[in-house]
C-alpha cells in the first residue's frame, strides 16, 4: 500500500488519505474497546442477559482489565504518533527525541520501588508514624500499652 | 548553499544557518519534538502520582469515579479524536498548497476543541455545585451520589484533587491550543511573511496530537476503573 506521497522538490512526506482514514478508523474501534473491556466482564450480564456464569469468572481479574485498557490506549497513542504526527516518515533524529522522550516518561516509575520497598523499612520508630504521602500498612505493629507508642514524636526512636 | 539563490517565488525561504530546506525543517520538528518531551514529563509525573494511588486505594477510587459521566468522557475522547483527524488533513493540506482545504480543517478543528470545553463545563460545573471540587468545602459523600458514595472523604479528596488537576491542566491545554490554532489561521489569512511553507502548521498539528494523546490515557484512568 502506499502511504505516501512524495511533493515534488522537496523530500517530506504526504500522508495520504487511505492512511488518516484507517488510522482514524482504528481509532474510532479501539476506543469502543477501551469502553467494552472496562466495563464487560463486571457489568457484563447487565448488558448481556443469561450470561452471568460467563462473566462471573473475570469478577476478581481488575488487574486483567486495567491491562487490556492500558494496552489499547498504549495502541492508540502509537497509532496517533506515528501516522497523525507523522513520526514513522520523520528523520531519525526526531525519532530519537520521541522515542527518548517516552522512554524517560516510563523511567519515572523506577520511583515505584520506594513506595513498594517502604512497608519493609528497617528504621525501628517509623512504624507509628502517622500516615504521610503513602500509609505504612503492611507493618505488623507488636501491641504495647496504650498511651505509650503512640505518642511516639517523629523522627525519634521508639526505644 | 541554496540561502538567497532561490528562484522560485513560492519555494520556501532557506536561511543562513541551514545548508538546504530539509535540514531546516527537520531542525523545527526537531525543536518542536524537544518542547513535546518536556509536556510528555510534566504530565508524566502527574500520571505517576496518579499510578502510585490508584494502586494504593484501587477499589476506593471505583467508587469515586462513579460520580464521573463515561458517556460524556467517551463523547469528548471521540471528538477529540475526530479533531485529530482535523487537523492531520489540515497539514496535508498545507502540504498540498491547498489553502482553502486547510483552512477548513483548521476552522473544524477549533469547533472540535470548543465543543470539548463545553462537554468539560458540563461535567465540571455540577462537580461545583455538589462540592466535589477539593476546596474547604468538599463534601464526600455526595448528597445525591451517582455511585455507592463509599470510601473515605480523605481519600475521595484525593481522586478528585488528581481529577481536577490532571483534567484542567488538559483543558487548558486544549484552550491554548484553540487560540494557537485560531492565531495560525489569522497569519495563513494575512498572508503573513512567517508563513512560508507547512511547517508551522505541522508544528501546530505536533502540538494538537500531543494533546489529543493525553487525553487518550486520561479517559481510561478517570472514566473507566473497573470494579
Amino acid at each position: 500500500m502506499a502511504d505516501s506521497t512524495h511533493e515534488s522538490g522537496h523530500s517530506h512526506h504526504i500522508v495520504s488519505n487511505k492512511v488518516l482514514n484507517w488510522t482514524f478508523l482504528q481509532l474510532f474501534i479501539a476506543m469502543l474497546a477501551t469502553i467494552a473491556a472496562a466495563r464487560l466482564p463486571f457489568d457484563g450480564p447487565k448488558f448481556f442477559p443469561g450470561m452471568t456464569g460467563f462473566f462471573n469468572q473475570f469478577q476478581n481479574m481488575w488487574w486483567l482489565t486495567n491491562l487490556i485498557a492500558l494496552g489499547i490506549a498504549i495502541f492508540k497513542a502509537v497509532q496517533v504518533i506515528k501516522y497523525f504526527m507523522g513520526v514513522k516518515y520523520a528523520s531519525n533524529l526526531a525519532k530519537l527525541y520521541c522515542v527518548g522522550g517516552f522512554f524517560g516518561f516510563s523511567m519515572l516509575f523506577i520511583l515505584f520501588w520506594d513506595y513498594v520497598g517502604r512497608p519493609y523499612e528497617p528504621v525501628q520508630g517509623w512504624e507509628r508514624m502517622p500516615e504521610t504521602a503513602f500509609p505504612r500498612d503492611r507493618i505488623e505493629v507488636k501491641e504495647e500499652p496504650a498511651g505509650h507508642a503512640s505518642e511516639t514524636p517523629v523522627g525519634e526512636s521508639s526505644h | 548553499m541554496a540561502a538567497n539563490t532561490t528562484v522560485d517565488p513560492n519555494a520556501p525561504v532557506v536561511y543562513e544557518q541551514y545548508e538546504d530546506i530539509d535540514q531546516q525543517q527537520e531542525t523545527y520538528i526537531v525543536g518542536m519534538w524537544a518542547f513535546l518531551v518536556t509536556e510528555v514529563m510534566m504530565f508524566g509525573a502527574l500520571f505517576l502520582i496518579y499510578a502510585l494511588y490508584r494502586w494504593k486505594f484501587h477499589g476506593e477510587f471505583f467508587i469515586y469515579h462513579e460520580e464521573l459521566s463515561w458517556q460524556w468522557g467517551g463523547l469528548n475522547t471521540m471528538n477529540l479524536l475526530l479533531s485529530s483527524f482535523f487537523m492531520a488533513k489540515a497539514v496535508q493540506a498545507a502540504q498540498l498548497k491547498k489553502t482553502k482545504v486547510q483552512m477548513a480543517f483548521l476552522g473544524l478543528t477549533i469547533v472540535c476543541a470548543l465543543i470539548f470545553l463545553g462537554i468539560k463545563a458540563i461535567e465540571w460545573i455540577p462537580k461545583f455545585q455538589h462540592n466535589l471540587v477539593p476546596t474547604d468545602s468538599f463534601h464526600w459523600p455526595p448528597h445525591e451520589p451517582h455511585g455507592s458514595g463509599g470510601g473515605s472523604p480523605e481519600h475521595a479528596r484525593v481522586f478528585y484533587s488528581l481529577y481536577f488537576i490532571m483534567t484542567g491542566l488538559h483543558g487548558v491545554h486544549v484552550l491554548l491550543g484553540a487560540l494557537v490554532i485560531g492565531i495560525l489561521m489569522f497569519l495563513i489569512k494575512t498572508k503573513n511573511k512567517v508563513i512560508t511553507d507547512y511547517i508551522p502548521t505541522e508544528m501546530v498539528g505536533l502540538y494538537w496530537h500531543f494533546v489529543d494523546l493525553v487525553w487518550i490515557f486520561l479517559y481510561p484512568l478517570f472514566y473507566l476503573i473497573p470494579k
